[in-house]
């Protein structure tokens, strides 16, 4: 008997009894399904945080903490299982502060071409002479202008200007009054800000240098210049102890282009260790939001191979059913001059074949899945975020998949077909 | 090789089980079966007549004794070369047919030709001559499932015949059938022996069928006793 008259043969043998081998298919079915899709989620998601890495730029630019608030954060957080004793070297609040001193400290490490405090900032609301209405914002300084930020109409914030800038989210254009992100350039928002003492509200006008597009980077913030953010914090605290007036709980540096390279970039985070600070670059950010979605990934991966598991189970199972309902024609087979090795083959290609048919499915149905919800995500929650597919298949992937399960059925047919290849042709053509 | 026998028996024992659980199913029998000829195996049931056919047909081996098929002795052979020569030189008919009864008339009759790796149109010419000599060739298309007992039976002889053997075993090839499909059989059976040169080993506990062949071998616990 020839190997694709085996193959052919396990295959029509499946027809025999269709419900069961049916059965046995959706259950290897629902295992690839659930991989296959969780796979194609991670490598969507994936895919789309490394093209915004690609085009977010920041090279050289980090983010600096005291490493004392990396430890409170650590020690408040579910991580921790006990109360924390307080040390006032460590703990206290003023810990916590990024003061002239630190800006100094960390100015002093080869690399770091400039370093400054960075200011949380906030207003009541914006407005525009176009309208009365008010809308809540959020406002961000931009701490570098390495970072590159999808435009869709005019430019970045000037972050040295004197004048106060703000690069809007693309949302506010037309409740603001505006035609087009276009003509919404170089026109004038004005920014209120509350004064913590007086209670008393100061608008503060601001030129839009460009307006963005939707991003995963952005988050939906308005970018402003340092000259703005000062403004708005010199109005807010207005009245109150001058250390309260420049409180800043981060520090944002920019190296030098000679300390670019991700080495040069480790060995200053080192040294800034050394001192007692945290620094984290833009991957590091961005990676800490990659590992989460491949903690996520691993964990519904893992549930799809319990159920492949559990299909392997199924795959004995029936093999084993049909080993015993062809017992009668394995023994006259035999007498009739099959090798054991043959049956073996035969029985290993009906697993193999199931877990095929199985996988093949998981594959057609996956992609149609695929279709709709990416086709639905792009309508609903995905609609600011052009370019950003949910879900992406890498074909190699797909076929590693496919063999992976082929590979798993043939493993489990193993012990039927050596069931079927050790039956004796006597006691076969004997059994009722 | 000057001896006629197509196989010959020496001194064979079988004994089944072990120890205090022994049972021998063959006692030292010696038999000679010659190119041609037929002969009946008969014997009541747990006489070892059954033992004694499936020793001669290699599907088991003898715990003493060799078995010479051929001119070639067979029980020294390889699992491999054995399944050839029962492939090759072989049929087998057997009393409850042992067919695939979904499947249609002629792949059940192709199987052995199909194990053999005979290609599929000569497959195909060939069951059709062999179902042809058991005159059922308008029942090609139909599944076995559908045919009356003689006629399963006669599928079951082309099926034996397709391969060309030169033995053809029958393990009480009428024992489930009536007396007039019966005769149909043994007269296909007798007609192939006689004309087609094939020799024809028939196990039986049926006189009249033995006696239609050219030797009787009468078997009794164990031992030829005629």
């Amino acid at each position: 008997m020839s190997l694709i008259e085996v193959i052919k043969s396990a295959n029509s043998n499946l027809l025999r009894n269709k419900g069961r081998s049916l059965l046995t298919i959706l259950a290897i079915f629902i295992g690839t399904f659930t991989i296959i899709m969780t796979t194609g989620i991670n490598t969507g998601v994936n895919g789309y945080i490394d093209k915004q890495m690609n085009s977010a730029g920041g090279e050289g630019y980090l983010e600096i903490m005291p490493e004392a608030t990396m430890e409170l954060m650590a020690s408040a957080s579910m991580l921790s299982s006990e109360a924390q004793e307080y040390n006032p070297d460590k703990n206290a609040s003023d810990a916590q502060v990024i003061s002239d001193d630190d800006i100094a400290e960390i100015k002093k490490v080869d690399g770091v071409k400039s370093a400054k405090k960075w200011h949380m900032t906030s207003a009541e609301y914006i407005t525009s002479v176009k309208t009365d209405k008010k809308y809540v914002i959020e406002l961000a300084t931009m701490p570098t202008d390495t970072i590159n930020v999808d435009m869709s109409a005019g430019a970045m914030v000037d972050i040295d200007a004197e004048k106060p800038q703000i690069a809007l989210a693309d949302k506010y254009v037309a409740p603001l009054g505006f035609d087009s992100d276009e003509s919404a350039v170089g026109q004038t928002v004005k920014l209120a800000v509350k004064n913590v003492v007086t209670k008393e509200i100061v608008e503060i006008e601001a030129v839009i240098s460009g307006v963005m597009n939707p991003s995963v980077i952005g988050f939906g913030r308005s970018w402003i210049n340092d000259s703005l953010s000062q403004r708005l914090s010199e109005s807010a605290s207005e009245g109150l102890p001058a250390e309260y007036k420049d409180r800043a709980f981060l520090a944002v540096a920019q190296l030098e282009e000679d300390y670019y390279s991700k080495e040069k970039m480790q060995e200053i985070k080192d040294a800034l260790k050394d001192m007692g600070y945290s620094a984290m670059t833009v991957e590091d950010e961005v990676g800490m939001i990659k590992s989460f979605f491949d903690a996520i990934t691993i964990v519904l991966t893992i549930f799809g191979m319990i159920a492949l598991v559990a299909a392997s189970i199924g795959i004995i199972n029936t093999l084993y059913m049909a080993v015993q309902e062809r017992t009668r024609e394995i023994g006259l087979m035999k007498a009739m001059g099959l090798g054991k090795g043959k049956i073996r083959t035969m029985f290993s290609f009906e697993a193999v074949a199931l877990g095929f048919w199985g996988a093949v499915l998981g594959v057609a149905v996956a992609y149609a899945a695929k279709e709709v919800t990416n086709g639905l995500a792009a309508q609903t929650f995905l609609k600011d975020l052009p370019g950003f597919t949910l879900i992406a298949f890498n074909p190699l992937n797909l076929v590693y998949i496919v063999l992976l399960i082929m590979a798993i059925a043939f493993l489990a047919g193993t012990l039927p077909a050596r069931k079927a290849s050790k039956l004796d042709p006597i006691e076969s053509l004997r059994y009722e | 090789m000057a001896s006629n026998n197509v196989i010959s028996v020496k001194n064979v024992k079988k004994v089944y089980g072990k120890k205090s659980h022994e049972f021998v199913a063959l006692k030292n029998v010696d038999l000679d079966i010659k190119r041609g000829e037929s002969v009946a195996i008969i014997g009541k049931s747990g006489s070892g007549k059954s033992t004694l056919m499936h020793i001669l047909a290699l599907l088991d081996s003898p715990t003493r004794g060799t078995v010479t098929v051929n001119g070639v002795e067979s029980t020294a052979l390889k699992q491999r070369r054995i399944n050839k020569i029962r492939n090759r030189e072989f049929g087998f008919v057997f009393q409850q047919f042992f067919m695939n009864s979904r499947d249609t008339v002629l792949n059940n009759v192709m199987l052995p030709l199909k194990i053999a790796g005979v290609r599929k149109s000569e497959r195909k010419r060939r069951a059709m001559q062999a179902l042809k000599i058991v005159e059922l060739t308008d029942k090609v298309k139909n599944k076995a499932n559908d045919l009356s007992g003689g006629q399963k039976q006669r599928v079951c002889i082309a099926r034996a015949l397709v391969n060309s053997p030169s033995v053809i075993f029958a393990d009480e090839p009428t024992g489930n059938l009536d007396s007039v499909t019966g005769k149909k059989v043994e007269d296909i059976l007798m007609r192939l022996n006689k004309k087609g040169g094939i020799t024809l080993i028939v196990v039986t506990h049926d006189e009249d069928l033995a006696q239609k062949c050219d030797r009787q071998i009468y078997i009794k616990d164990g031992r030829i006793v005629k």
